[in-house]
């Protein structure tokens, strides 16, 4: 392959390449909207296959980028200096877990610019930003330094409001206010917390092992400075990692003011140690990681979202053009889920013990007012969008299953299982949702309207249309076969270790999801003729809908049947952090459990 | 012929066929031959290969396991054979945990291939007859249009075979599974081809509300079901049946029911993290709990969990069989067209519910059989009651399906295995017959109500003897003691089962039993209500009368083809010994034959129902003078006339308002569920739109008001003081302005006098600065 | 101390500016013709003028052996070349003033009141 193996110029060019396009499209003499369009998805294009060239699995060795499968580590991970003095690092890399989410992120870009050639109001301004939302998006999968991670996820807000508040529907400001208002509130909770970690955190803390491992740069660890003999910075090649680490450590022992960071796996370590430096009282007789918890997962919760601060799902979805709703329930819902699972629960494990409840009850609860939510609604695009809200609901509630507990004799399988779950379900609903809503917009763009109670007969008029359309929603509804199946399988299938009465109510969403997507399909494909206006309008799908919809449809049946194009992915990352969980819970949970009974034991008597 | 490697190959294949049929006719369906007609031929093959495939497997099989003996005691007393099971395909695996594509193949297995693919075949080829306008333009007479015309829409044959090869696929996979997951998979697939072909007549909004009802009630049982998936596999960690069987019943315990371990752990959980928590490490704490464990299950711990597995996979069962209560949807599914009725609603996907409570008969505890038993006797009768004054030829069909799937169920919960599946396999076909024939009268006279009809006997003379076969055959005709249609032989052998189990427990058993001699009355009593209804008598409407004519041989072959299987499924051949029961016989899992004592009853043993005359004598005469007794009332009503119906409905007016009105179910359901969850539902929007947003939107209009008041504190001081300052300064300006005469002179006085008071104060201040 | 019994002195010089400067202020505030006050004006100028030079004077100055003591002559020829201007411009003024009022009246002149 022509290309270099060296991460840092592959993640680059993945991540800013589309901002790179933004800039040449900028450049365009004015009046040239197609180029600006035609350019703006060859960029698209060019990252998907890059992303998929990331994505072909190999062995594992540092010459070659080929994806190494079954290690569940980070790979092709690099470091470059930011912002040093604040220990801020241009830090990327990819596992199982990001890798998927990247390759979704591309390929419905690409879709959604496809879906996008027929916008004609300023067209290059649509172009440029929706180049700089996909690298926001891209980086928020990739960044791995957690100020970077702050950065992308802030980069990819603004674009999104404008993206609804201009090209969107009829109340497209207020919905784009609602949408940024709401995710800047999450957004500030995250710039809390992310500080009190830094703050709280001290690479001191770690061993050698452990900061090769999190690729701790030297130069970070020589902070601490004043070690006789040694020369700060001297070496900055790659190689030697332990031998620089070595040199660090001393600097580190020596060092007599903590040395702070934002790189997410060693604050991940820092998170997992018997002594977490996290573990200091903050407020109300609760520690820093407890905090820090709460507030990532309200800032992740906005995101995904889940109920109660999901409103400004539907309004967005509702008022923004059809592209966008595919990306933003496609690929943004899923950075939340992306947070919780990268973030939220390896850096604060035991607030993650002991918020569990609190996570599967919020999952639990949008599962099942989702669906009630939708069951009413009149408008299509809604229905979508808080079909949206119950299957992310699945997500929150397969990661948040804590069930390696003492009295399940510290099984990890089910937990791993649900993040399985949870996983796949972020990939599927990716899927389903993006593709309904498509569907949506292509009805949408003929009848200009979506009152479902003014649909019906678009079997006998559309055809094919109603053929896949009929194909993603029983991948929403959860159909064997087809992709929304295994993910809801293996999250309900992995909460009753964890409760059973979650469990009842988890599996009995099902019914609801059945109600309203049959009734929807009912009101629209099916009965003898057409009752809205402009009927006429209904003619077939063109070649370029069917080329958008067909690559979801056949996504989403390959997914269902063989899952484990997928799963091989994700399942060693995930189990390489229910594993690290499951390792904390018995060095440094259980003893402390333990120890609580105990003195419970020598109070009673 | 080493049958652990041919026979998964042959089922596999076989299963396959129609799973490569269907996508060929997806892709290329209405370009197959003129108008989409090679489609069926397409379809209609590959099931046509299905049952070559699963014939040479069941021969195979028996000429590897002959039957143990003749004799009919010998044959039950016979070791069960183990099963094939493997796997095909791993969906998924996460550490010890596996989600597979799996085979699990035994007798009941073959016999339950051979039977769909046989009903399917026949299905595939009436079809060819029954759907044949669906070729060209069809006029739907039954859709209006807002205009006023009947509907007029293109064919589509296509997707009627399209659908029904899919089905067969999915009916083929469920009866194959390896394990319970698989099963679920593709107990939701028959279910969605059952949506489909139920809403076949897409614009009909009955049908399309038939589709979805039909639907959402099994995804009701479906939840049950998954709920019984979580506790399997959340305790015992695995979903394949002989994982599973070996947990329950294990071989060293003789086959009898024990709580497994993975079972009892999770109804002790706290005990279990107590002792996890005291213990000084995990080797301790392990012993500690091995040594605990025969406490635990003594006491009955995790037994409940067992108990609810079995409903819950029972609860599936309950829904995808049309069982109380969640029959409601099936008399709703005669929406789809008729071969769909017969092949999906009457003989294969309503009996996977029985053939699944068959298969995972070794999980359910003799708690879990009681359940089923009363659910099973509860729907026999009523759907028998129904079935007395439903004018609809389909209906009457459907309810009658449903009381004799509560047969099936009826009989597995009393002990019954064999019995239970034996009606299956037997009922699969005088029902299926049942609805080609009135597939075949619908077909002629263009509507389903038996009052339209009548004296169709001369017109469609093979129509009608074929039906009155299935008639005698599901009214249970025979001589007693001897030879009979085959609905005789499975219905004695459940009354039989019924008659034990009202010896080992006199009340309860006598309620199932007493029911299902009745039912029996009661089913003679309705088959032969249809069957003079529609052939026997004059006819009722002369148009419908004129119009009718005998079908085309494509339409009757198949009748002739099951009716022959209608009379000949009961019987087990001399000699060889080849039959249904001995066949299934094979099957029967290991330490089922035994029978079983809970708290609450006793489950006889099945063969002990058999052999010793004290039961069989009896109960053959009481069924036989039932089944009689229904006939003779049926032809005093409705064949010679000599009562009438309109008599005994005003004498009985009530009880038949309360038939008419299916024993008000789906009104209580509207009531109950549909329009709670309706309310529910747009309460949850109300909620989102008035509270959750109203909260935002109230947070926004107080930030608002917040800037609003910032604004006025801005503008009223902040603004306020500098504008002042500015304005007074204008003020004295103008004020001084007055001094400015114009006048030289005068200025000139002011400098001087002004420079003479400045050096005057000057001086002043100076002094004053000296002296301080 | 009486000034006519001492040699003169830098404080003749001051009392005989003074009475220049007075004399000038009082010539400016009474005089109504224009030309009268510019001659108040010369008075005043030279009033200052003379103080001037007086502390400028080698002689009249302690200082005397350490600086030259011409800045007080520099300020003197400056305030002279100003007053020469002064006054060319002022009667340029006056001159055109008459022109349009036909009187030199500066009573008259109050067109710049506030």
């Amino acid at each position: 392959m022509f290309l270099p193996n060296n991460p840092l110029v592959v993640l680059s060019l993945i991540v800013f390449l589309p901002a790179a396009g933004a800039l040449a499209i900028c450049l365009l003499p004015r009046g040239r909207t197609e180029m600006a369009k035609l350019s703006a998805f060859c960029v698209t294009v060019a990252v998907f296959l890059l992303t998929v060239w990331l994505a072909i699995p190999g062995t594992s060795n540092a010459e070659s980028m080929r994806f190494a499968m079954g290690t569940g580590r980070m790979q092709h991970v690099f470091s470059v200096d930011w912002i040093p003095s604040f220990n801020i690092y241009y830090l990327l890399g990819v596992d199982g877990i990001s890798l998927p989410l990247v390759v979704l992120t591309s390929f419905l870009s690409m879709l959604a610019m496809a879906a996008s050639l027929k916008i004609d109001l300023h067209v290059k301004a649509y172009c440029v930003l929706f180049l700089l939302l996909e690298t926001g998006m891209l980086g928020v999968f990739m960044a791995l330094d957690f100020f970077l991670f702050y950065v992308f996820w802030e980069v990819m807000l603004l674009p999104m409001y404008f993206l609804i508040g201009v090209w969107g529907g009829p109340r497209r400001e207020y919905a784009a206010i609602k949408f940024f208002l709401f995710t800047l509130v999450g957004s500030v909770l995250m710039l809390i917390a992310v500080l009190m970690l830094y703050f709280a955190s001290d690479l001191r803390t770690l061993d050698t092992r452990q900061l090769v491992a999190c690729h701790v740069r030297e130069d970070a660890l020589w902070q601490g400075k004043t070690v006789p003999g040694a020369t700060a910075g001297s070496s900055g090649s790659a190689e030697n990692t332990v031998g620089q680490a070595n040199r660090g450590i001393r600097a580190i022992v020596l060092s007599d003011q903590p040395l702070h960071t934002f790189n997410i796996m060693a604050l991940a370590e820092m998170g997992q140690l018997r002594r977490s430096p996290f573990d200091a009282k903050l407020l109300w007789g609760k520690s820093i990681q407890w905090w820090a918890f709460l507030l990532l997962l309200i800032g992740f919760l906005v995101k995904v979202p889940a109920v109660p601060i999901h409103t400004w799902l539907p309004d967005a979805h509702v008022e923004a053009p059809t592209p966008i709703s595919m990306i933003l329930a496609g690929v943004l819902l899923k950075m939340g889920g992306y947070g919780i699972l990268r973030i939220c629960y390896p850096i604060c494990p035991d607030a993650a013990y002991e918020l569990a409840w609190f996570v599967c009850g919020v999952g639990t609860l949008s599962m099942v007012y989702g669906a009630f939510a939708a069951m009413a609604q009149k408008d299509f695009k809604r229905l979508v969008a808080y079909s949206s809200v119950s299957h992310m609901g699945y997500v929150v509630l397969g990661l948040g299953v804590w069930s390696i507990t003492a009295g399940n004799l510290m099984s990890t399988d089910y937990w791993n299982l649900g993040m399985n779950g949870a996983m796949f379900q972020m990939i599927a609903h990716g899927i389903s949702s993006a593709g309904m809503f498509f569907l949506v917009g292509v009805v949408y763009d003929r009848v200009h309207h979506r009152d479902l109670d003014r649909f019906g007969g678009l079997f006998a008029k559309m055809p094919v249309y109603s053929g896949i359309s009929m194909g993603i929603f029983f991948a929403a509804l959860g159909l064997p076969g087809l992709c929304g199946f295994i993910g809801e399988v293996l999250v309900v299938l992995s909460v009753w270790k964890y409760s059973m009465v979650l469990a009842v109510v988890a599996a009995s969403v099902v019914i609801l999801t059945a109600g309203y997507i049959l009734w929807t399909i009912q009101r629209v494909y099916l009965g003898p003729e057409y009752k809205g206006p402009h009927g006429e309008a209904l003619t077939r799908m063109t070649p370029r809908e069917i080329a958008i919809a067909a690559p979801l449809l056949a996504l989403a049946i390959i997914l269902g049947v063989y899952p484990r194009a997928l799963l091989d992915y994700t399942e060693p990352s995930v189990k390489h952090t229910v594993t690290s969980l499951a390792t904390w819970m018995e060095d440094v949970k259980l003893p402390r459990l333990q120890a609580a009974v105990a003195a419970e034991d020598g109070k009673q008597p | 012929m080493n049958l652990a490697t041919t026979l998964p190959l042959l089922l596999g294949l076989a299963w396959l066929l129609p799973l490569g049929s269907f996508a060929v006719i997806v892709l290329f369906g209405p370009r197959l031959g003129r108008r989409g007609v090679g489609a069926g031929y397409l379809a209609t093959l590959a099931i046509l290969a299905g049952f070559v495939l699963s014939a040479v497997a069941t021969l195979g099989w028996l000429s590897e396991h002959p039957i143990a003996a003749a004799g009919h005691g010998e044959a039950h007393a016979a070791e069960s054979i183990p099963p094939i099971c493997g796997e095909w395909y791993t969906l998924a695996e996460f550490g010890s945990l596996r989600i597979t594509i799996g085979y699990y193949i035994d007798s009941l297995t073959l016999v339950m291939f051979s039977m769909v693919t046989l009903v399917a075949s026949c299905i595939h080829v009436y079809s060819f007859g029954y759907m044949r306008e669906e070729l060209g333009t069809v006029t739907d007479p039954m859709v209006t249009l807002a205009d006023g015309r009947p509907l007029e829409r293109r064919g589509r044959f296509c997707r009627f075979y399209q659908y029904l090869s899919l089905f067969s696929f999915s009916m083929l996979g469920l009866v194959v599974a390896g394990n319970i997951a698989m099963v679920f998979v593709f107990w939701e697939l028959v279910g969605i081809c059952s949506y489909l072909l139920i809403g076949f007549y897409i614009e009909r909004k009955s049908a399309s509300d038939a589709a979805n009802k039909a639907f959402i009630v099994n995804r009701v049982g479906d939840f049950g079901m998954l709920v019984g998936l979580m506790v399997i596999w959340s305790t015992l960690g695995t979903f394949s049946f002989p994982e599973i069987f070996e947990q329950v019943r294990p071989a060293e315990n003789h086959h009898s029911l024990v709580v497994p371990d993975g079972m009892v752990l999770a109804g002790v959980k706290a005990e279990v993290e107590r002792i996890v928590l005291d213990a000084p490490g995990p080797t301790e704490a392990k012993a500690a709990i091995a040594a605990n464990l025969p406490d635990w299950r003594e006491q009955g711990h995790g037994r409940w969990l067992l108990i609810l597995a079995g409903l819950g996979i029972f609860c599936g069962c309950v829904g995808k069989s049309a069982q109380f209560p969640l029959h409601v949807w099936l008399p709703d599914a005669m929406e789809g067209p008729t071969p769909v009725s017969a092949l999906i609603h009457a003989a294969t996907m309503v009996a996977a519910g029985v053939y699944l409570i068959g298969r995972f008969y070794p999980v359910f505890a003799p708690e879990v059989l009681v359940v089923i038993a009363c659910v099973g006797a509860i729907t026999l009768f009523m759907a028998a009651t129904i079935a007395i004054t439903a004018t609809d030829i389909k209906r009457v069909l459907a309810y009658s399906t449903v009381s004799q799937l509560g047969y099936m169920t009826l009989s597995l919960g009393v002990g019954g295995w064999l019995a239970g599946l034996f009606h299956l396999i037997t009922h699969a076909f005088f029902k299926s017959l049942l609805f080609l024939c009135s597939g075949s009268v619908i077909h002629a006279c263009g509507t389903n109500e038996m009052p339209e009809m009548g004296g169709l006997r001369r017109k469609m003379p093979w129509t009608a003897y074929t039906m009155l076969t299935g008639a005698l055959a599901i009214s249970g005709a025979g001589i007693p003691l001897l030879y009979g249609l085959s609905g005789f032989h499975s219905k004695d052998s459940i009354l039989a089962q019924a008659f034990s189990f009202k010896l080992e427990n006199p009340s309860l058993g006598g309620v199932f039993f007493w029911t299902a001699a009745s039912g029996a009355a009661i089913t003679a009593f309705y088959m032969f209500r249809l069957w003079y209804m529609t052939f026997a008598g004059q006819p009722r409407n002369e148009h419908v009368a004129r119009h009718a004519h005998e079908s085309p041989w494509v339409m009757l072959g198949p009748l002739v083809v099951l009716a022959f299987f209608a009379v000949v499924a009961g019987w087990t051949l001399p000699v060889i010994g080849w039959g249904v029961p001995t066949v299934l016989e094979q099957a029967r899992p290991a330490g089922t034959a035994l029978g079983a004592a809970g708290r609450l009853v006793t489950v006889p043993a099945e063969h002990v129902s058999h052999l010793p005359p004290s039961i069989h004598i009896p109960v053959s005469f009481i069924a036989f003078l039932a089944a009689l007794a229904g006939f003779v009332l049926a032809t005093a009503f409705y064949g010679l006339r000599r009562l009438d119906p309109e008599d005994a409905r005003r004498t009985f007016a009530p009880i038949d308002w309360f038939l008419r009105r299916k024993w008000l179910f789906d009104e209580l359901y509207q009531a109950v569920f549909v329009r709670p969850v309706f309310w529910i539902a747009r309460s949850v929007a109300a909620v989102d739109t008035r509270g959750i947003d109203g909260v935002a939107d109230g947070l926004a209009w107080v930030t608002r008001q917040v800037a609003r008041l910032d604004d006025l504190i801005d503008r009223v001081f902040v603004d306020g003081i500098v504008n002042g300052i500015a304005r007074r300064t204008c003020r004295i300006g103008l004020g001084l302005r007055s001094l400015q005469t114009g006048n030289l002179r005068q200025y000139v006085m002011w400098v001087a006098v002004g420079t003479v008071a400045l050096f005057v104060l000057i001086s002043l201040v100076w002094d004053f600065a000296i002296a301080g | 101390m009486n000034l006519l019994t001492q040699p003169v002195g830098l404080a003749h010089y001051l009392v005989v500016g003074a009475i220049l400067f007075v004399a000038g202020v009082v010539c400016m505030a009474t005089k109504r013709n224009g030309i009268g006050v510019l001659m108040g004006i010369e008075l005043v100028l030279n009033g200052a003028n003379l103080n001037f030079v007086a502390f400028g004077s080698p002689s009249l100055r302690a200082d005397s052996q350490y600086a030259i003591g011409l800045d007080g002559h520099m300020a003197a020829l400056f305030v002279i070349v100003l007053a020469a201007a002064e006054a060319a411009v002022a009667l340029a003024i006056v001159l055109s003033f008459y022109r349009d009022h036909a009187t030199v009246d500066v009573d008259e002149a109050d067109e710049l009141e506030g």
